[in-house]
């Protein structure tokens, strides 16, 4: 029998953490995003029926803005964000085009099923600048979708309707399946929203899209149940390694 | 909305088939699945104008000729004497209504009414009712009919603040609340306006005399109510989008056609308000603007053509907006029209150059610290804010899911104790977990403040160097150290007492500002590296899972590498999970000691021993076959 005296012990392995999925999705996006020429902007999860609201066109009767929609706090002086838009709001108010923002994190919305969380994230984005088109808005979704999905992906405009944007868009992608998935809104700024942050729609024009980063991500990694993101079981995150 | 394509179909000469329908439809933005011949549609809230069949067929008109056969009473009618007050012409600027007697309650119904019944599977309730819900699907109008013996006093149209019971004409008594406009007879209410009349005055199947109430209401006087009281209302849906201000004429002409295909009419008499002259809203004719906003290069002609078959009027420069598209208001909504028209797809790419920026990437800290957390193993959860016990400072939900979420969380270490006690109720003995988290609390104004918080129990790691060593102070400190050496750090141990588990082993938990990581820290070279795939899931089982260790004794140690090759190999759907937990190099004995435990665990039933033991046998008799290797007590 013999002994070998370079005999080593297996190999040691450490387990690996994992960042959260959606976490994961999110800055995978942002970064994307950033290769473009956005820059990140932050804002609060706690806001004002203003900013989430009144400065992104969204009038006092629209359905949004009901009780069971909206997670009011404090005796309604103030809300959960709906959006990330409302950090948008806060950056235009700040800077003067040309500007590029993008935003991204945690919103909330009364509802709770298989489908729909009462917290998601999303990230959003906008650039304002002279003569920003539709044209232009569509090459750069184009570019978003091919770098998440691959170049092969078929893409589908629809016209849809958001008060802050006009014309509004909303994207699908064609499944392998054969099925049309919705994948984000878009439009150009509702020249209202450039007023309203003090920018002369006259002679400036801006473009703007949202995704939800659970819609991707569950594509992505084929998640049918969006409440499992939330379980923080171990099981399951153990597989986003 | 469930629209018919036969009902579509029938007033367009090109005669389409279902799917360049549907084509058509999504082109022009009206999402929808289709169910045998039905569209099942989902117009967005400011197409309110599109929730009928005229309506829909409005805007195909874009694509095809629209041919409109549907008859209405064109003689003159007598005027209705009603007794009627609007106390709020702000709220209903413009209202009709129509009395009719006929002669014979019809037994069956034809044509288009028939058809409407059959095709769309719904149910009848009596005929001036039914004639009303037609009309409301084919011209977009809702009406409300009252049966005409009970309108024996003041018709009031008002507003009422106070508590009133109210029993709807679907057997139904909701409590109104808080202030609602209301049709009142007798200081009884006997209609929410807009959204469902009452019991009192409705019609019923004897009903001869109707009288027809045809209406206009500010949506903003409508919308909310329905959720608020719990009322499906297909009238409601349409009066909070916006009906069109100028039809309720020709619609009550279009009741009284269809009432005459069915029965002899005895009488009929017909009376409009206009409390507020409707104004037509007016754009300039701007086509530079309008290729700008798209990006195209469309002519003045071809512009104006598409608005035309959208029904708006062009005059002296000017675009005049029909009254049923109260959603176009400026240049912008024109160029959606337009651009609705040509096709979104249709509009060609026009390349985009933001212009780079090179700004620091604020989070660098906070994604730093995620990354060395990775390396020791703790991983990411997130949770939601919501709480349902109070604590100081803790911000109340003014409208919460349910008492378990009506505050909003005060520290992130309760919502990380759930997720421990969640894993260790499925059998995981090695735990860390970290979160991090915007943290709002309420004390003398909104605070909000960045935390990390991490969570850890158990076995130190799945591994023979860290498996019998437990999670404890000592080990997360030293962790602690090698990022930041001059910072101590409050670890605290989390009482079990008054958990619902019978695991003893420490709980060690944090949770700190982010603030106080400084740039220090950017030095930390990191070994975990963002997944460069995005992995698919596969689903995970909830059913209980058992573990077996084989502790096998080695004297050939190049037999090491087989057993491992063997073991890493073996292939069984039971098998959760493997690893060494236990290795030992006695020197004296010139023998090894080497232990692996097996995870068994089913996605389709709990494992029962025996299956196990089935498992186990085969990699014992398999491993044994290796020379020089034994398992003791075997």
């Amino acid at each position: 029998m013999s002994e070998p005296k370079d005999i080593s012990p297996p190999e040691l392995i450490k387990d690996r953490g994992t960042l959260h999925p959606i976490n994961h999705m999110k800055d995978y996006i942002m970064n994307l995003l950033i290769s473009f020429g956005f820059e990140i902007v932050d804002g609060p999860e706690i806001e004002t029926e203003e900013f989430n609201f009144d400065m992104l066109n969204i009038k006092k009767s629209h359905p949004a803005r009901q009780m069971h929609d909206t997670f009011y706090l404090e005796k309604k002086s103030n809300l959960l964000r709906t959006h990330t838009s409302p950090v948008q709001i806060r950056g235009m108010l700040e800077k003067k085009p040309p500007l590029a923002f993008i935003s991204g994190g945690k919103v909330y919305r009364k509802d709770d099923d298989a489908t729909h969380l009462p917290m998601f994230h999303q990230v959003e984005g906008i650039y304002v600048d002279e003569n920003v088109s539709f044209a232009q808005l569509k090459d750069l979704i184009y570019k978003i979708i091919y770098s998440l999905f691959g170049e092969g992906v078929e893409l589908r405009f629809r016209p849809s309707y958001f008060p802050f944007t006009e014309p509004s868009a909303e994207v699908d992608i064609l499944s392998k399946e054969g099925k049309w998935l919705e994948i984000l809104g878009c439009g150009l700024v509702n020249p209202v929203v450039l007023e309203n942050c003090n920018i002369d729609s006259t002679k400036h024009s801006g473009l703007a899209f949202g995704l939800g980063i659970e819609r991707i991500a569950m594509l992505k990694h084929g998640v049918k149940d969006i409440r499992e993101f939330y379980k923080s079981n171990l099981d399951f995150l153990s597989q986003f390694k | 909305m469930k629209i018919s394509y036969d009902h579509l179909v029938q007033y367009i000469q090109e005669n389409p088939t279902i799917e360049q329908v549907s084509d058509s439809l999504f082109q022009l933005g009206h999402e929808h699945e289709i169910e045998g011949n039905i569209f099942d549609m989902e117009f967005t809230p400011n197409r309110g104008d599109c929730l009928s069949i005229n309506g829909l067929l409005r805007d195909l008109g874009v694509f095809y000729t629209i041919e409109l056969n549907q008859d209405i009473y064109k003689e003159k009618l007598d005027e209705l004497q009603l007794d009627f007050e609007n106390q709020l012409e702000n709220i209903c600027p413009q209202i009709s209504f129509l009395k009719l007697e006929i002669d014979q309650v019809p037994e069956l119904y034809k044509n288009s009414l028939e058809d409407y019944f059959s095709v769309l599977g719904l149910n009848k309730n009596n005929f001036f009712t039914d004639v009303s819900n037609y009309l409301s699907y084919e011209t977009g109008q809702p009406t409300h009919c009252y049966d005409a013996n009970t309108i024996n006093n003041k018709l009031i149209f008002h507003e009422i603040e106070s508590d009133e019971e109210f029993e709807t004409l679907l057997d139904r008594k909701i409590s109104l609340k808080g202030k609602n406009a209301v049709f009142s007879l007798n200081n009884k209410v006997i209609n929410l306006a807009g959204v469902v009349g009452g019991k009192s005055t409705s019609c019923s199947t004897n009903t001869k005399t109707v009288i027809v109430e045809c209406a206009f209401f500010q949506p903003e006087a409508i919308i909310g109510k329905s959720v608020k009281y719990d009322i499906q209302s297909e009238a409601s849906h349409k009066f909070e989008r916006g009906v069109d201000r100028e039809c309720q004429d020709k619609v009550l002409r279009r009741f009284i056609k269809v009432v005459a295909e069915h029965t002899s009419i005895i009488n009929m008499s017909i009376v409009s308000y206009e409390y507020e002259e409707n104004k037509i809203h007016q754009i300039p004719v701007n086509i530079y603007k309008i290729n700008q906003i798209i990006g195209i290069d469309l002519s003045e002609n071809e512009y104006l053509n598409h608005l035309k078959k959208l029904g708006f009027v062009i005059q002296d420069g000017v675009i005049k907006v029909p009254a049923f598209r109260s959603d176009i208001k400026t240049q912008n909504d024109l160029a959606e029209e337009v651009a609705r028209v040509i096709g979104y797809d249709n509009i060609l790419r026009a390349d985009i150059n933001i212009p780079k920026n090179d700004k620091h990437n604020h989070k660098d800290i906070e994604n730093k610290l995620r990354y060395f957390l990775l390396d020791h193993g703790f991983y990411e959860v997130i949770n939601p804010p919501f709480v349902g016990i109070s604590s100081k400072d803790a911000i109340k939900v003014d409208n919460p899911l349910d008492s378990n979420r009506q505050f909003l969380r005060t520290n992130l270490t309760n919502s990380l104790l759930d997720n421990l006690l969640h894993n260790e109720r499925r059998q995981k003995d090695s735990i860390k977990l970290f979160e991090i988290s915007d943290i709002y609390t309420l004390n003398n104004g909104l605070h909000k403040k960045r935390k990390l918080s991490i969570i850890a129990s158990g076995r130190v790691g799945l591994n023979y160097q860290d498996f019998s060593k437990k999670i404890n102070k000592k080990y997360l400190e030293n962790i602690f150290q090698e990022i930041l050496p001059n910072k101590d750090f409050d670890f605290k141990i989390l009482s079990r007492d008054s958990l619902n588990t019978k695991i003893k082993n420490e709980i060690v938990s944090l949770e700190v500002d982010i603030d106080i990581f400084s740039n220090d820290i950017l030095s930390y070279k990191e070994k975990s590296k963002p997944p460069e795939h995005f992995h698919k899931y596969s689903p995970i089982s909830e059913l209980p899972c058992s573990f077996k260790d084989i502790s096998y004794s080695i004297k050939d140690y190049t037999k090491i590498k087989d057993l491992q090759d063997l073991l890493l190999n073996f292939k069984s759907d039971l098998i959760k999970d493997m690893f060494i937990f236990d290795y030992f190099k006695n020197e004296k004995l010139k023998e090894i000691k080497i232990g692996f435990r097996f995870i068994f665990q089913s996605k389709e039933q709990t494992l029962t021993t025996s299956q196990i033991e089935l498992i186990y046998n085969d990699i014992v008799n398999m491993s044994l076959k290796i020379d020089g290797i034994s398992i003791p007590g075997i």
